[in-house]
């Protein structure tokens, strides 16, 4: 339950308008700062960043997941953002990623940063969920969609 | 007859709530005379799900299980603390896999009568996605369980143990 607890409207946006992997690394954890979940910008940037250059987090099926240990964060924070059109992440099968959700934590938060990401894991699994969240119109839609309700 | 509650097993997962169910398993085992385990589960299945997902490399998944085992023994070592002051011995439990399956394990391999857990959160979605493991270890578990709310109560009655 360490995701859906995250999960609400303010850290949603829908189209994204990034075009490509640096700038949409930039929108995602911009989505935090102006839902005042993070104060430290460039610090959980730097961080998601630093990841990223280890490996690309563009898993398949159009699906990422950005994530990051930072200290600019006390607790777990999730953004999600979703580009109908796709955007190149540098991702496993080469496709274009359309459903992004950045993790990030707080570094002696593991345990509950890890479910988190095995939460996004599960999701990824289910097609017709991610489907309809790249779909979704608007973040009220992605939050009933992630809600069941 | 003999003692309904003779073995005390709570679950630690690092939250806020399991630290509640903590004192309230350790006020139980204080009244009741039971013996007493707190058990801490380090979620490696979820890690190996993670890498598997290739959503954790290989590097990342040995740091993250450092860092929660150093968390779980830190947790462990505090309800430890939490019991000594109070006069009860604890036996601290670290194990690493499914949680709910350790969990089970636990309850079967240690006999024990009563299962604390802390405070579930609220359900926010219905979805399976986010079901909650320990959701999963009490309606599967063996044995009888008990879940601890109102943690200032809980924190009263911790406190007025001598």
């Amino acid at each position: 339950m360490a995701l859906i607890n995250l999960v609400e409207e303010k850290i949603i946006k829908i189209p994204l308008a990034s075009k490509d992997k640096p700038d949409v690394i930039r929108e995602l954890v911009r989505i935090l700062k102006d839902a005042k979940e993070i104060d430290d910008f460039n610090g959980a940037l730097k961080a998601v960043q630093d990841r990223e250059d280890k490996q690309s987090t563009g898993l398949t099926d159009g699906i990422a997941v950005p994530h990051a240990k930072t200290s600019a964060v006390t607790r777990l924070k999730l953004a999600i953002g979703i580009s109908p059109r796709g955007i190149d992440f540098d991702s496993m099968d080469r496709q274009p990623s359309k459903l992004f959700f950045l993790l990030l934590a707080s570094p002696n938060m593991s345990g509950p940063h890890v479910e988190a990401l095995a939460e996004i894991a599960k999701i990824s699994r289910s097609k017709s969920l991610c489907n309809a969240l790249v779909s979704a119109k608007n973040a009220r839609e992605v939050v009933q969609l992630l809600t069941g309700d | 007859m003999s003692k309904p509650i003779g073995k005390i097993m709570v679950y630690i997962d690092g939250t806020e709530q399991s630290i509640t169910a903590a004192q309230y398993a350790i006020c139980l085992a204080s009244f009741s005379g039971a013996e007493l385990i707190a058990h801490y589960v380090i979620n490696t299945k979820a890690m190996e799900d993670l890498l598997k997902a290739k959503i954790f490399l290989a590097d990342e998944q040995l740091e993250y299980e450092r860092d929660m085992k150093a968390d779980a023994e830190r947790y462990l070592n505090y309800v430890n603390e939490l019991a000594i002051a109070k006069g009860i011995t604890i036996t601290k439990k670290l194990s690493s896999g499914s949680v709910n399956k350790e969990i089970i394990d636990a309850v079967r391999n240690e006999r024990i009568d009563l299962l604390v857990v802390g405070e579930l959160s609220h359900i926010r979605s219905r979805r399976d996605e986010f079901y909650d493991e320990t959701e999963r270890a009490m309606r599967s578990a063996p044995c009888s369980v008990l879940i601890v709310k109102d943690a200032d109560r809980v924190w009263e009655l911790y406190e007025s143990l001598v």
